[in-house]
């Protein structure tokens, strides 16, 4: 059954909602997907869950640009409706043709919704009938997932759904989907788009985006070709089917049906590898004296509370670069069109733009984003929530469609990158200093990041602002890496809690936790071992550390050099830290500190790329050697860089 | 090609005909005209830089949630139509408010902005502060508590903005959801914000962010923040959006964009 269709402005007016479905929805479904999937750039993805006590819904949306309309759909996910989309469209079609700016009450589209509803049923079941086997298009590019009445596949969703029952159901749980999950809002799972995406890591490991870092450009221009392939097709059929949705039901559902057969993750066995990290529980405390010595000076002020300044003066470069860049895209594009009839249009303004009209200028825009090391995957899917953002726009007078694009992008890379909640960590300390307990920072990342350095640059700097700081070692893994930490203590005159290696980090943490209530220390920064995304031992003992201390931060450290890895990285830790937590609310990513970004020029699309995937804010920049190196992300320079 | 070509040909030759009526004019002539394009040209420019100095912005700010549009439609519509969701735009509009409408004669009419409370959509309020006539900041006081540090950082975010202290843009904070029972009073929101916003102070002067810069500081160092301490006003006022008692701040728009 369906719950409920509304239709609401961009501005948050609701204009019409079924009164005949009428059902009083649960928690606040509709408000959870504007604030965590539409307004995240996410708007690309085919649809989207929503869990609240008692019930789990599917969301289902489309936009209507030009009129600034949004219309949502929201019925029970163990319910497959098949007609979902296809009323959408129909009643986007009808609605617009009675919407009116001034007015507000729209009763007399209940009768007319009434018959489309029933329209959109009768054909969904012809549809049933005349496809009873599920058809595989391979390459769909919204990663669409629509379930035929096949019976396997529905039971076992049958089954899924209804074990839920109340939180969370467990299919889902286990998807790889939990990265999208944020800390402090409601819990939520985007559907479909990031699902496959995190499934085709795990499970063609072997020969898809898993090896991208070993031959990343072969690869990526192979993608290119079959995405252009697709491209085509799908104008082709966008051209075919155009005019006359209503009767073209069944042409029009074919292209979605990419049946999930590759859901190998689901019943893949889990790795029980031996945990080696549990069992150097051996007590040794050999030298638990802490080392505290006072020999270091003064190093000047730390770069984090310079204010820096933003120049602006090659902003006509780039203005002629995007030109070109458009001009070029153009080319390729097989409707070139005459010079004469694209000024008419640049003056006139173009009725509506469509897919096919944007597709050039977000092609040339994905590649440049993507020549700034975005991970690809993210570089699509923002281009795919542009396109939605824009798809039946009026395109302005005197504005090309590629600065069109390039507005919007820009906005929304904007939005992407402004932090969702405050970043500011001393107003947090301070806080947790009130309560008398130590505030805990937790750095984890991949090996050789520059965790270390990092953590003694957060250690310095927190120390100009008179906060009590001390270090925790717990790479008890790695040899050499508490004596490296201690160095950074001794020149910064810092406390160090140590306990040698071969002891439990996460004893060790908790250790370090009661010794600072106990020396009234504010902040311990806790250093953990480096450690691979898919070392399993390790990641279970990571995520063991953080459930036993909970810690007040958890900081992923990163290189600012990675380019596909990123996405790779960052959604296995929080994919990990998730399925690995004993507790029912795991603990992930909250923060992020980008390392080298002095070495990458203008290669900053990992920190794009690493908020897109995990939610999480920048709150750190480590760029150079000293202890002062350590600033703020600045947003803005950061997408004008991307964009140029 | 061949119609381009004729088009060419005929403009051209409208050029030349132009180019020899301009001869026979007296330079004199000639230039009398210029100097009354100029002339003219200035006035309009200047008109324009007036009639922005006396602005009619009123700018709705807030936490999501806080209930902007459901005052936003209240203002222009007396109704708050069949509810609102988490808005992804501003809305905007020039409007004389609705329970004016009865009344005679002329009156001027506001031009109201809610913008969206959600953090990714803040920087949008850059784009109306500096025409604004006055800004209202609404706060649930029905759900205070949990959001008093979020508001507070909003609020100390919105009190630093350069274009907000230059020039002293008065500010209402607007404690909103009066209707339930459980809604907290706004000397209570009030204290309670003041004292965030203090410690705020603190954490914030130490971290200036390089793109959030708060260009100034607020208050007094060395004494606790009060809201009396700012540069421009700040005072505090009831509503009920979704009852639609909102006289105080249709007072405090009428006191700041004259009727
Ligand atoms: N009880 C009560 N509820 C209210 C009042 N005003 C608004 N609400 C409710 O608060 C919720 C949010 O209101 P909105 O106006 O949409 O909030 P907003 O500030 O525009 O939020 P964003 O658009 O997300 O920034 C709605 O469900 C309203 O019904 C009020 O005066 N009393
Ligand atoms: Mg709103």
């Amino acid at each position: 059954m369906l719950e409920q269709l509304l239709i609401f402005t961009r501005g948050g007016l609701i204009l019409w909602s079924c009164k005949e479905l009428g059902n009083a929805l649960k928690g606040s479904p509709i408000d959870t997907l504007i604030r965590s999937c539409l307004l995240e750039e996410r708007s690309g993805a085919a649809s989207y869950n929503y869990d609240a006590p008692g019930a789990s819904y599917s969301l289902k949306w489309i936009f209507h640009n030009d009129l600034g309309l949004v219309f949502v759909a929201v019925y029970q996910r163990i319910l497959h409706l098949l007609y979902v989309d296809d009323l959408l469209a129909a009643v986007k079609r009808e609605f617009s043709q009675v919407y009116d700016p001034t007015r507000t009450v729209y009763r007399d589209f209940d009768e007319v919704f009434k018959q489309l509803k029933i329209e959109a049923e009768a054909r969904a079941e012809e549809l049933k009938k005349s496809y009873s086997n599920p058809v595989v298009v391979n390459g769909n590019r919204k990663n669409q997932v629509t379930w035929k009445g096949d019976g396997s596949e529905g039971k076992r969703n049958g089954t899924g759904g209804g074990g839920g029952g109340g939180l969370k159901n467990d299919g889902d749980g286990k998807n790889g989907v939990k990265s999208e999950s944020d800390r402090d809002g409601d819990r939520f799972v985007v559907a479909n788009g990031n699902n496959n995406y995190g499934s085709n890591l795990k499970s063609n490991g072997g020969n898809g985006n898993g090896n991208v870092s070993v031959n990343g450009k072969d690869n990526d221009s192979l993608n290119n070709g079959a995405f252009d392939v697709n491209r085509l097709q799908k104008k082709v059929r966008n051209k075919g089917g155009n005019g006359k949705k209503t009767d073209t039901g069944v042409t029009k559902a074919e292209p979605k049906k990419l049946v999930k057969k590759n859901r190998v993750w689901d019943d893949k066995p889990k790795e029980t590898k031996l945990d080696f990290t549990d069992h150097v529980d051996v007590d040794r405390d050999a030298d638990v004296d802490r080392k505290v010595d006072y020999l270091a000076k003064e190093q000047g002020e730390s770069m984090m509370d310079k204010d820096e300044v933003f120049s602006s003066d090659s902003e006509d470069e780039e203005e002629e670069e995007g030109d070109d860049a458009g001009k070029n895209s153009n080319k390729v594009d097989a409707k070139k069109k005459g010079w004469f009839s694209s000024m008419f249009q640049s003056i006139a303004g173009k009725a509506n733009l469509e897919k096919s009209d944007l597709e050039p200028a977000l092609k040339a825009l994905k590649d440049r984003l993507m020549t700034k090391n975005v991970a690809e995957e993210i570089a699509e899917k923002l281009c795919e929530s542009v396109a939605a953002s824009l798809e039946g726009k009026k395109l302005a007078s005197f504005t090309r469609i590629s600065s069109t694009v390039h507005t919007a992008m820009e906005e929304a890379l904007v939005r992407i990158l402004t932090p969702r909640r405050s970043i500011d960590i001393l107003r947090d300390v301070h806080a947790a200093k009130e309560q008398r307990k130590p505030y805990v920072v937790v750095f984890v990342g991949v090996n050789g990041v520059g965790k270390s350095t990092n953590l003694a640059k957060v250690a310095y700097w927190l120390q100009q602002h008179n906060v009590n700081v001390m270090m925790a070692a717990c790479d008890t893994f790695r040899s050499g890496a508490v004596e490296q930490l201690r160095t950074h203590a001794r020149r910064l005159q810092i406390p160090i809690f140590e306990k040698g290696y071969e002891k439990d980090p996460a004893v060790v943490a908790k250790e370090a936790i009661q010794e600072a209530s106990r020396n009234g220390s504010d902040v311990v920064l806790v250093d953990t071992a480096g450690r691979m995304q898919d070392n399993e031992p390790l990641m279970r003992a990571l995520s063991k550390l953080i459930y036993l201390n909970n810690p007040d931060l958890v900081l992923f450290v990163g290189e600012a050099l990675v380019g596909n890895d990123a996405v790779d990285q960052l959604s296995k830790f929080n994919q990990k830290l998730a399925d690995l937590a004993t507790s029912p609310t795991p603990r992930l990513i909250d923060g992020i500190l980008l390392t080298k970004f002095d070495t990458i020029d203008d290669k900053v699309g990992a920190a794009l790329s690493m908020v897109y995937i995990s939610g999480a804010p920048v709150m750190f920049v480590g760029c150079g050697q000293s202890y002062t190196d350590l600033k703020k992300l600045n947003v803005k320079s950061i997408v004008k860089t991307l964009l140029k | 090609m061949q119609e381009l070509d004729q088009w060419k040909e005929h403009i051209s030759h409208l050029l030349n005909v132009a180019n020899d009526y301009i001869r026979e004019i007296p330079s004199d002539q000639l230039y009398a005209a210029a100097a009354i394009a100029v002339f003219t040209t200035l006035i309009l420019l200047l008109l324009r830089f007036f009639k922005r100095a006396k602005s009619n912005t009123i700018v709705l700010t807030g936490l999501s949630g806080s209930g902007k549009t459901v005052i936003f439609y209240q203002l222009k519509d007396g109704s708050t139509h069949q509810g609102t969701v988490t808005s992804m735009e501003p809305n905007e509009d020039t409007f004389i408010l609705h329970s004016e409408t009865l009344k005679k004669g002329k009156i001027k009419p506001v031009h109201i902005v809610d913008v969206p409370g959600h953090s990714r959509l803040r920087p949008k309020l850059d784009e109306y502060l500096p025409q604004a006539a006055g800004t209202v900041f609404v706060v649930d006081a029905l759900d205070f508590l949990p959001n008093c540090r979020p508001a507070s950082e909003y609020l100390y975010d919105l009190l630093t903005k350069g274009s907000v202290v230059r020039k002293k843009i008065p500010l209402l904070i607007l404690c909103n959801k009066t209707d339930k029972v459980t809604a907290h009073t706004k000397e209570f929101i009030c204290r309670q914000l003041e004292k965030e916003i203090d410690k705020l102070r603190a954490s914030r002067s130490a971290v200036s962010d390089a793109d959030v810069t708060n260009e100034f500081t607020l208050g007094v160092p060395g004494e606790p923040f009060s809201f009396k301490q700012c540069s421009n006003t700040v005072t505090t006022a009831d509503a009920s959006g979704l009852t639609g008692e909102i006289s105080q701040l249709e007072e405090f728009i009428r006191q700041h964009v004259k009727p």
